[in-house]
């Protein structure tokens, strides 16, 4: 993650992440896309001062769809706090980051790969443990409303 | 009389009154950046025709023989490399044929074939391999995967920077 400063070449003064801006090809690297199969993928852009990272998360069924969606949703409504986390992910992916130069300075670039490695660890597991959580308390709601009849 | 006749030679109709070319407003819509002499241009100097690519026969006859080493070795060495955008037909039946090889080859066998390829052509296959995993189909990620790792062994780091930093997609 070699990430460094660079001032817009289009606006005097400003400093945009040139992954989000897209105006000059010199700028931005090659795209890759790691999949594991044809529902789990990374997509990794790169550039010159910005990295963008988008996650599409294995959804097998229409529960996972919705608790996936909602869980997604909350994180990027609380973006701020996450700092290097995208408010709408990237079209065709569940979630985004967006990791400029100025993060790589303030923060250890090991620890940001680390973060998002286990991120996408986690978020597997924690899906599957709402969709539990959801199946049990709809079983039990429903033996007690049936235990009346 | 005479007077009147002289002023009407005076004055002209409006279209003539100035220069011709600033009566219309097109030119605020003409974008000025991209006459700049100083923009990037993808491809400085290609005007040589990239390289055919290697015909489908002799790699199909290749792979029957068992012979996937020397079918990965003669793609590899004819990739089709340039720019984005250009060739597009050429890079996606190279890449069809490059997938089709990488596949049919088993595990025992990638070691071998890996070792006996060189950087330049390392970097490439690295490049197919990512290519390959844009478009995923039934298990085709988790043998580009095992590839990956053993390519990443033996190329390092290096060889994935490159493919992130080449001009010249495959």
């Amino acid at each position: 993650m070699c990430l460094h400063n660079f001032n817009s070449q289009v606006v005097e003064r400003h400093n945009k992440p040139e992954v989000e801006v897209r105006s000059s090809k010199e700028l931005l690297m090659t795209a890759v896309v790691v999949s594991r199969n044809e529902k789990e993928k990374v997509l990794i852009e790169p550039s010159i001062n910005s990295i963008r990272i988008s996650i599409s998360i294995k959804q097998a069924d229409d529960i996972e769809r919705i608790l996936c969606h909602k869980f997604m949703r909350f994180m990027m409504m609380r973006a701020e706090n996450f700092i290097i986390l995208r408010r709408k992910p990237v079209q065709g992916y569940d979630i985004s980051f967006l990791i400029t130069n100025f993060h790589t300075e303030q923060m250890f670039k090991h620890k940001l790969v680390d973060f998002v490695i286990h991120f996408m660890e986690e978020i597997d597991k924690e899906i599957s443990e709402m969709k539990l959580a959801v199946n049990a308390r709809a079983r039990e709601c429903a033996m007690e409303y049936l235990k009346r009849f | 009389m005479p007077m009147m006749i002289q002023e009407m030679m005076w004055t002209r109709p409006p279209q003539q009154a100035m220069a011709k070319n600033t009566f219309s407003s097109e030119f605020r819509n003409i974008d000025v950046d991209q006459y700049n002499e100083d923009n990037y241009k993808d491809d400085d100097g290609e005007p040589q025709s990239p390289p055919i690519g290697v015909d489908e026969a002799t790699i199909v006859s290749l792979m029957n023989a068992g012979n996937h080493a020397d079918a990965l070795k003669l793609l590899l060495a004819n990739a089709p490399v340039a720019s984005k955008g250009k060739n597009e037909q050429a890079k996606d039946m190279a890449l069809n044929l490059v997938l089709k090889v990488l596949l049919s080859v088993n595990k025992s066998q990638m070691d071998q074939i890996i070792s006996s390829l060189d950087k330049t052509q390392l970097d490439v296959l690295m490049k197919y391999i990512y290519r390959g995993f844009e478009r995923p189909s039934e298990g085709s990620s988790a043998i580009l995967l095992i590839w990956h790792e053993k390519v990443y062994n033996a190329g390092g780091v290096g060889c994935i920077v490159r493919v992130l930093t080449d001009r010249k997609r495959v």
